[in-house]
């Protein structure tokens, strides 16, 4: 259950063992000889760019789809999709992946990290909120909206982020910027009246538009950008062979009609795109920069992460005692619906279940913010696992135990709370406390519905300064320093039910 | 106080009560012999509830237990005036031995802390353990525990005590300590029903002794005319007459 935080160090660490010698990202020679240009995406990201075809789940389609199969043929070979995480596109290049071609805006620091090919798209940003209501446009933003500050989605690591979460640091009061993982994910909340509005690429809401009926765009589209493919800093030759193929789609008017074909205004593209200037790469950050600009963030999400913890793990514990007892001692139509609960709990992922309650729940009038959906649906999830090992911590109470009560006239439920629970509460004591730092890991499943913990935190930062392996590091310093404590408590505890207390012979 | 009146339970096929009919006393003592199996330990935990049965009545410290998985009553009143010792003894090993005390007097009868904390201390000290009061059971030895579950089972004033075979886990040398107890409270007039093996103890203090076989009643009366020795005094291997 707690793959999450190890596997993103992991990622960190091969990233900087292949950084030391030639990666899977191949040289144009490689590309051609193996007749296949390998192009990452994320199908998640949804249309026009890269979606699944609504007539065949398995067939991929989109624009960026066919723009990197005229790629390919210019270089020679054949385009084959590799699917990734959005915002992690850019760490398959030093893995799995030849270059990245979906929607990567051109900045300073991919220009610093990467190499970023001419234009091939330019965009401008789209600010959407539900017909009839506020803001009514951009400038409502300087001031706090009718219920506070304004809550703005928009998809992580996304130009937008970056845009809103500049406007939020001038009217901070105004603006609370909240991240999704995928672009649809935004909308709906705004549907689903969770968000005042969602900011995103012009095209994609201009492809979605009919599906979100109840939406609106707000105001004109407003600070644009332009589309790049990213390849890695270490096949120049692959990088120069595909800025003169995109020159030359542009040149022959290929690209103006695959845009014009999306209903992407070819001929405004092709204005945009024939003169670009330069973007100039951003300065290398020392160590120390490094340090003191990302530590006050990555610290206070690791203040989320405690918070996630201490918060849920007590109510854990509260309904999966309940539901033990419920199953060992409640009334006979009870324990079916009980059994169901625990089954269906343990049974279906985690981050699942997160989805339900925070995209779901809104569906039917249910809004929760999102801290609280993540509480509840940690809560929610490890209640089952402590209701199992409560039910085996009563079943270990010796039957003596509770007949002397009842022999004493206490009845069922005092016997429960005064001589069955408290004697069971000791003997799980052990695989709670570890559940505890198991759940304690699985926060990071949280960052799925916008909650920002360490993980999440560092893979930002991480992919935002590309300074992945010494992040790393801190971050993993930061959850030794907090999971450590928790380790000794256990063993704490464990030493304690070492020592004899029982009467039972 | 008591009246057993043709109790019949069966485990399965087997009849392990078989019409079974006594009286005892008020303040009388009554001894439940026999050997194993003959059904002396399913009567006593028939008689506060324990075990329901499937036929026959039982009438115990004025309340009347019927067949039926929950013998017509609820049971927390009837078990209020009837108490148990174990023969395992049964003591709460998470709680001091006055908190093990004070338990059912502030759970069921809402005693204030104090008054079941002196009610408490009285009892160990009747059972000469009042300077363990602050110890943890699992610290004490059998004999010392089964005097405190004793004086545990003593707190809630019942008016009538069961013993199951309340010195078959100790050592020999701590049975006496045990029965010594109990010897005062049968001249105490505490009315009680206790289930043994060892029928000097049986002599010393039963007012009326069954015996029990097969899940029937084999004979009962007197000490003195059920009871005596075949070799020597003291022994647990004393015959029936």
């Amino acid at each position: 259950m707690s793959r999450f935080q190890p596997a993103l160090v992991a990622t960190a660490i091969l990233a900087a063992a292949t950084a030391a010698r030639p990666g899977p990202a191949a040289e144009l020679d490689a590309i051609r000889q193996r007749g296949e240009l390998v192009w990452a995406a994320d199908q998640e990201g949804g249309g026009p760019h890269v979606f699944p075809d609504p007539a065949d789940g398995g067939r991929i389609i989109g624009f960026e789809v066919e723009f990197a199969e005229l790629l390919a043929a210019e270089l020679g070979v054949k385009p084959r999709f590799q699917q990734g995480q959005w915002d992690r596109l850019p760490l398959l290049l030093d893995q799995v992946a030849d270059c990245v071609i979906n929607g990567l805006e051109l900045t300073p620091e991919r220009q610093r990290d990467y190499r970023c090919s001419r234009p091939y798209f330019g965009y401008a940003l789209q600010m959407v909120g539900r017909r009839g209501a506020p803001p009514a446009a951009l400038a409502d933003l300087a001031e706090p909206g009718p219920h506070g500050p304004w809550r703005i989605g928009v998809l992580t690591g996304s130009a937008a982020e970056i845009e809103m979460q500049a406007r939020a640091a001038r009217a901070a009061a105004a603006i609370e910027v909240i991240g999704y993982d995928g672009t649809l994910d935004s909308l709906e909340q705004v549907q689903a009246g969770v968000l005042d509005a969602a900011v995103l690429d012009d095209c994609i809401f201009a492809f979605y538009a009919d599906r979100f009926a109840a939406l609106r765009a707000v105001d004109r589209p407003f600070a644009g950008g332009l589309y790049t493919v990213l390849t890695s800093r270490r096949t120049p030759q692959l990088a120069a062979a595909v800025d003169e193929a995109i020159g030359r789609l542009i040149a022959d008017g290929r690209l103006k009609r695959l845009y014009d074909r999306w209903e992407l205004a070819g001929r405004q593209q092709m204005l945009m795109l024939r003169d670009t200037a330069e973007i100039p790469a951003a300065r290398q950050r020392t160590l120390g920069e490094l340090v003191r600009q990302t530590l006050p963030l990555l610290a206070s999400s690791a203040g989320m992460t405690i918070l996630l913890s201490c918060a849920s793990f007590p109510l854990a514990i509260a309904i999966g005692l309940a539901v033990a007892i419920g199953r060992l001692h409640g009334p006979a139509w009870l324990r079916p619906p009980l059994t169901g609960y625990v089954e269906v709990l343990r049974g279906t992922p985690l981050m699942l279940q997160l989805y339900a309650i925070f995209f779901l729940l809104p569906k039917i009038g249910l809004a929760l913010p999102a801290l609280a959906a993540a509480i509840l649906g940690l809560a929610l999830n490890y209640s089952a696992y402590e209701s199992e090992i409560y039910r085996a911590g009563l079943k270990a109470v010796p039957l003596g135990q509770f007949e002397a009560a009842l022999s004493l006239g206490l009845t069922k439920w005092q016997a429960l709370r005064h001589v069955l629970v408290p004697q069971a509460v000791r003997i799980v004591m052990p695989p709670v406390t570890s559940d505890f730092i198991a759940l304690f890991k699985d926060t990071s499943v949280c960052s799925a519905i916008t909650v920002i913990e360490l993980t999440k935190r560092y893979s930002v930062l991480a992919l935002s300064t590309g300074r992945i392996v010494e992040l790393a590091v801190v971050t993993a310093l930061l959850y030794l320093c907090m999971s450590w404590p928790l380790s000794l408590l256990s063993r704490w505890f464990e030493s304690r039910l070492d020592r004899p207390t029982g009467a039972m012979p | 106080m008591i009246e057993v009146e043709s109790l019949t339970k069966h485990r399965g096929a087997k009849t392990v009560l078989d019409r079974v009919s006594l009286r005892g006393a008020e303040g009388g003592v009554t001894a439940l012999v026999g050997p194993s199996g003959g059904g002396k330990s399913t009567l006593l935990r028939c008689l506060n509830g324990l075990e329901s049965f499937e036929a026959g009545t039982i009438d115990i410290a004025g309340h009347r237990l019927v067949a039926g998985p929950h013998g017509g009553l609820p049971l927390d009143h009837l078990r209020r005036d009837v108490g148990m010792v174990f023969q395992q003894f049964n003591l709460f090993p998470h709680l001091s031995v006055i908190d093990n005390v004070t338990l059912a007097p502030r759970a069921v009868l809402k005693l204030p802390a104090e008054e079941a904390r002196s009610r408490a201390v009285g009892l160990l000290d009747r059972v000469g353990l009042a300077s363990f009061a602050a110890a943890r059971p699992g610290t004490l030895s059998g004999g010392q525990q089964q005097r405190v579950a004793i004086a545990r089972a003593l707190a809630m004033r019942p008016r009538v005590m069961l013993f199951d075979e309340p010195t078959s886990a100790l050592d020999p040398s701590m049975t006496a300590e045990v029965l010594d107890v109990i010897v005062d409270l049968a001249r105490a007039g505490q009315t009680m029903v206790v289930v043994t093996h060892d029928h000097s103890f049986a002599k010393r203090a039963a007012t009326w002794v069954v015996e029990l076989a097969a899940g029937r009643v084999v004979r009962q009366g007197t000490a003195d005319e059920l009871l005596h020795e075949r070799r020597g005094s003291g022994g647990q291997e004393a015959a029936i007459a």
